[in-house]
């Protein structure tokens, strides 16, 4: 904001709004919240680490799922930043009641913040989610919000096509780096953009230097398909940089779990239910029809493995694990079920992948 | 589910595994069972035996109470035409049931798939409009029974639920009028009333001269509206059951225990938020597992309770 004061009007309270860490969503975030309304500056939670994690679990309940503690370490970590207002998304599953949860937590270890838990909106008519919008800026400039929402659901899209080739193309970098250079530079200009054509810009740039990279791609490349709970499979840090490590094994990283394809384009996928209705009749969770869809999907595309990602204690995706093992029995396709918390070590995992890797690696060569 | 539609089905019988929601809704079940004239097997009351069996065959992860009722499921494989699983995710704005719910019909069908064994359920789910009559109506239908038939059989099956529980409620009144100590029980009725996991609670409170009263016998619709005031964005139909119960009742008993189940997802994040909001009241949070000893939750009890006496200077 500091960049256009004349845009912020007269006597109108400055929000230092923060969100908390949500892989490298923040960008869209940020970018949102400072180009949407005229008043808000928005505040960046640090990246997360060990300390968030551990502050976070210091104040959680002992059994809740993992992203609820990183995520009220993150809140932590925004209100320690300077952030004033924090908001909580809302959701399906226990997602729908974390807000409520965290801001008891928060005002009993005594910070003073304004809370928007969007949960308090969600009365099933979607008008009144325009009552959030008011609420945080009363004199809204509706035709710049959407204007503004339209440039960040591309930032979301661009961000999530990049790094979905990114994580396909990695592993097979024959500059060694030059890749992971060219995604980082992406990122950095995501984070700093100022308007539309930034976005378009550095979308364009990345995409142009992934198609200039030499890969050392063999014909066939093992490829593995990641799919699991909405948090802990798109956040790095979470899951432990799950996919970069993979990659550098040499691994085709392929993911559908994304923003974007969840949340923007769920209707895109046609007839989601009747293809995988031989293995549920029914919604099973929030995330569970694309799940097992993607699953299904990349068995029968003759995928050499299957990760299935998900934070301890998360019940949705503990109650599609019956239906991936059928998936696993009725397509042969091996799959490696991952459970993190904030003890799991980097160590365990990699220990884990690589005999993951050998066991799909092996069996490829021997099928073949 | 099996369509049948058109074929009235003859000596039928399905299975209802006891536990769940068979706490809840074992008079409206049976009642409408037999009102369609099909014969109900039922599990066995829960045992060491149906826990390890269900472990066994659950998912590790999953909570104590699914671990039992997939106990009670692989002993009713084999011994009825049809395992009764209903699936109910929400019966209105607010008024969700724990995702294990949706999924619960599908999880069985999938994880005894090599049994070979058929799964009834009936879908509740208020999002799409689908109310319970609508539910059992589909459910009858599926089975062949004609619709007629299965409306009145609900519209008997609900009468029999109502009555038994204003009995269930007029019973429970003498009891805040009881001398001594008295302690309310806020849990799941799937957990409280599990002979094996909840009843020796009770059991035990009583033996030590505590009067158990239940937050989950409450006036439903009363409590549905006074739970907000305890937690205004609890969405779960259950915890809203017990947060309305514990905000009607926490003035006429002694103390709260909050009993749930290893590791049940709301009651990690509900009893949380209570443990921080009742404050002035004597609180025990009670987390059962797998664990075969008595002794050790006896033990809690009965300090729980010292502690009570000694405050109202009866020890």
């Amino acid at each position: 904001m500091a960049r256009d004061p004349e845009r912020m009007k007269k006597g109108t309270k400055i929000i230092h709004g923060a969100f908390p860490r949500y892989a490298e969503y923040n960008c869209a975030m940020k970018y949102m919240a400072e180009h949407g309304f005229h008043n808000v500056k928005f505040i960046m939670p640090p990246a997360l680490t060990k300390r968030t994690e551990e502050l976070g679990a210091r104040y959680s309940p002992d059994f809740v799922c993992t992203p609820f503690k990183t995520l009220l370490g993150s809140l932590i970590e925004a209100l320690e930043a300077g952030a004033d207002t924090l908001v909580m998304a809302h959701g399906y599953c226990r997602l729908g009641y974390y807000g409520e949860l965290m801001e008891q937590i928060l005002r009993d270890l005594g910070y003073e913040f304004d809370f928007i838990n969007l949960s308090d909106y969600d009365t099933w008519k979607k008008r009144d989610w325009l009552k959030v919008l008011k609420r945080i800026d009363p004199k809204l400039n509706l035709p710049r919000l959407i204007q503004t929402a339209r440039e960040t659901i591309r930032m979301v899209e661009h961000l999530d096509d990049a790094t979905s080739e990114y994580y396909q193309i990695c592993g097979f970098d024959a500059t060694g780096g030059g890749c992971q250079r060219a995604y980082r530079s992406f990122l950095a200009a995501l984070y700093t953009a100022d308007c539309g054509a930034d976005i378009e810009n550095a979308y364009k740039r990345v995409k142009q230097e992934f198609q200039r990279i030499p890969l050392n791609k063999p014909k066939r490349p093992l490829r593995v398909g990641i799919l699991g709970e909405f948090y802990t499979v798109m956040d790095p840090f979470s899951n432990l940089n799950l996919e970069q490590k993979l990659a550098g094994m040499g691994v085709e990283v392929h993911r559908w779990m994304n923003l974007s394809n969840h949340l923007i384009h769920y209707g895109t996928v046609k007839n989601f239910e009747p293809k995988i209705r031989d293995l549920c009749e029914y919604t099973m969770g929030p995330t569970s029809t694309a799940n097992i869809w993607y699953a299904k999907t990349c068995a029968e595309h003759g995928y050499d493995g299957l990760i299935h990602v998900k934070s301890a204690n998360c019940t949705p995706e503990i109650d599609i694990m019956p239906v991936l093992q059928n998936i696993s029995a009725d397509y042969k396709i091996p799959t490696l079920y991952l459970t993190y918390d904030s003890q799991t070590s980097d160590v365990g995992l990699m220990t884990r992948l690589e005999a993951f890797y050998d066991m799909i690696e092996t069996r490829k060569r021997a099928l073949s | 589910m099996i369509l049948t539609r058109g074929k009235r089905p003859e000596g039928l019988t399905v299975g209802i595994p006891r536990g769940l929601l068979y706490y809840r809704y074992d008079t409206l079940w049976s009642a409408f069972f037999k009102g369609l004239g099909v014969e109900l097997v039922y599990s066995e009351p829960t045992s060491r035996k149906v826990l390890e069996e269900g472990a066994a065959a659950a998912v590790d992860e999953t909570c104590l109470s699914v671990k039992i009722f997939m106990g009670h499921v692989r002993s009713l494989i084999g011994r009825c035409d049809y395992i009764f699983v209903p699936r109910v995710d929400t019966f209105g704005h607010f008024r969700d049931m724990c995702v294990r719910f949706q999924a619960l019909y599908d999880q069985c069908r999938n994880l005894f798939r090599a049994a070979g064994q058929k799964f009834l359920t009936y879908n509740v789910d208020g999002e799409f409009g689908i109310t319970e009559e609508m539910a059992f109506l589909e459910l009858g239908q599926s089975l062949g029974f004609p619709t007629g038939e299965v409306k009145r059989a609900y519209a008997a099956a609900k009468k029999e639920e109502q009555r038994a529980w204003r009995e269930k409620l007029r019973a429970q009144e003498p009891l805040f009028k009881a001398s001594g100590t008295k302690i309310l029980l806020s849990g799941h009725s799937y957990v409280l009333d599990d002979p094996y996991v909840g009843k020796p609670i009770t059991d035990f409170l009583r033996s030590i001269d505590v009067t158990p009263i239940r937050a989950d016998v409450v006036n439903r619709e009363l409590a549905l509206k006074k739970s907000v005031e305890l937690s205004p964005t609890c969405k779960w139909e259950i915890s809203r059951e017990l947060l309305g119960g514990i905000a009607l009742y926490r003035d006429q008993v002694d103390g709260i225990i909050l009993v749930s189940a290893f590791p049940c997802g709301p009651d990690a994040m509900v009893n949380e938020l209570l443990t921080r909001k009742l404050k002035g009241l004597p609180l025990l949070n009670l987390v059962l597992d797998a664990q075969s000893g008595a002794a050790g939750v006896e033990t809690r009890l009965e300090s729980f309770v010292d502690i009570i006496r000694l405050k109202k200077g009866a020890l």
